[in-house]
């Protein structure tokens, strides 16, 4: 599944996963915006694999934020757009 | 973290003869670490390319970004740099692509949003010297009149930043839209721009050689902040060749978002 977002005042994030057995995996993030330390994107993938996919962006959003701790700066991005692309993906259809 | 003043750096200019696209990869992070080791003065680098190729953000999928198939049609070489930000081809002579190497404490106490426009108000200075009516764009562009010029990317490593711009000075678009996949997403927020067939700002609006505005460019910055002539190190270039075939001519560090 594949779903894109463009922050508004931001940049675009993509998300690529696939469900299985109502839970997200093989979870990707990607897109044009900034974190540091890069390590990060590999945080928020973890966060989200194995995520039931009928929980809500807010949720979702909630287990990204508490993933990444504070520490980890974000520019372009937040754990509500990644949130917003995962939904998206889940709504687009096939 | 105290904050720390352009005029309080001796800064270096390095403008080297045409280089692969992994070795620019690979000179980035070397400068940056030794920048930030404090081996080297902060420093200006101007690229000059020795091929095509796209340079992806370390964020972006290798995959939804770049069309393999056409890029190894065009003999278009795909690389990724360490910091974020989006895609830019690169053809010898289309852009102007600079580097900045400082400690991190000339952004001190800043936000990203800040840092961003502090480091290129040289730029905007400059463009403005040449009659282009610029300004930053948040946010990370620079702007004209006459459409986009250029995209800033920073990363910061080790107490040092590293603030890279690519600037487009004549760029065919329709072979850039054959190699890069620009999503929907992306074009619904330049709804408003033509299909041009170029993407020239730089050199619709001056009318110079791009070797001119780069001249204007580092004359601007001479004066603004003060710039000695200086080059590669044989200690950073050769960890730089070493670091271009190990780590940036590598499946696993380009394709490291598949």
């Amino acid at each position: 599944m594949h779903g894109e977002y463009k922050m508004p005042g931001g940049k675009l994030v993509v998300a690529d996963f696939e469900v299985r057995d109502g839970k997200l995996t093989r979870v990707r993030i990607s897109g044009d915006f900034f974190l540091e330390p890069d390590s990060a994107l590999t945080m928020i993938d973890v966060a989200l694999e194995g995520m039931p996919a009928a929980a809500d962006s807010t949720h979702h959003a909630a287990v990204i934020q508490a993933a990444l701790g504070p520490n980890v700066r974000m520019f372009g991005v937040s754990p509500e757009a990644i949130a917003v692309a995962v939904q998206r993906a889940l709504e687009m259809p096939g | 973290m105290n904050r720390s003043d352009w005029n309080d750096f001796k800064w270096r200019l390095i403008h080297a003869a045409p280089q692969p696209p992994s070795l620019h990869m690979a000179i980035d992070e070397v400068l940056t670490d030794e920048v930030a080791a404090r081996r080297r003065p902060p420093t200006l680098r101007v690229w000059e390319w020795s091929s095509s190729c796209v340079v992806i953000g370390r964020f972006q999928s290798l995959r939804n970004e770049v069309d393999a198939e056409a890029a190894h049609r065009h003999g278009i070489e795909v690389v990724r740099r360490i910091s974020g930000g989006g895609a830019m081809f690169i053809e010898p002579g289309n852009t102007i692509t600079y580097s900045l190497y400082a400690p991190e404490t000339l952004v001190a106490g800043m936000s990203f949003q800040e840092s961003y426009e502090f480091m290129d108000a040289w730029v905007i200075d400059a463009l403005q010297g040449l009659g282009i009516n610029a300004w930053y764009q948040p946010l990370n562009d620079i702007a004209s009149p006459a459409g986009k010029i250029a995209g800033a990317a920073q990363t910061r490593r080790g107490g040092a930043v590293l603030h890279h711009v690519t600037m487009a000075y004549d760029i065919d678009t329709t072979k850039m839209l054959d190699v890069l996949r620009i999503g929907r997403e992306k074009l619904s927020d330049k709804a408003t721009q033509s299909a041009a067939k170029r993407v020239d700002p730089l050199r619709s609006q001056t009318g110079l050689p791009r070797s001119d505005i780069i001249k204007k460019m580092i004359a601007t910055f001479r004066r603004r902040h003060g710039l000695a002539p200086g080059k590669l190190e044989p200690a950073e270039l050769e960890r730089a060749v070493t670091l271009a075939e190990s780590k940036f001519s590598s499946t696993a560090w380009t394709g490291i978002v598949p």
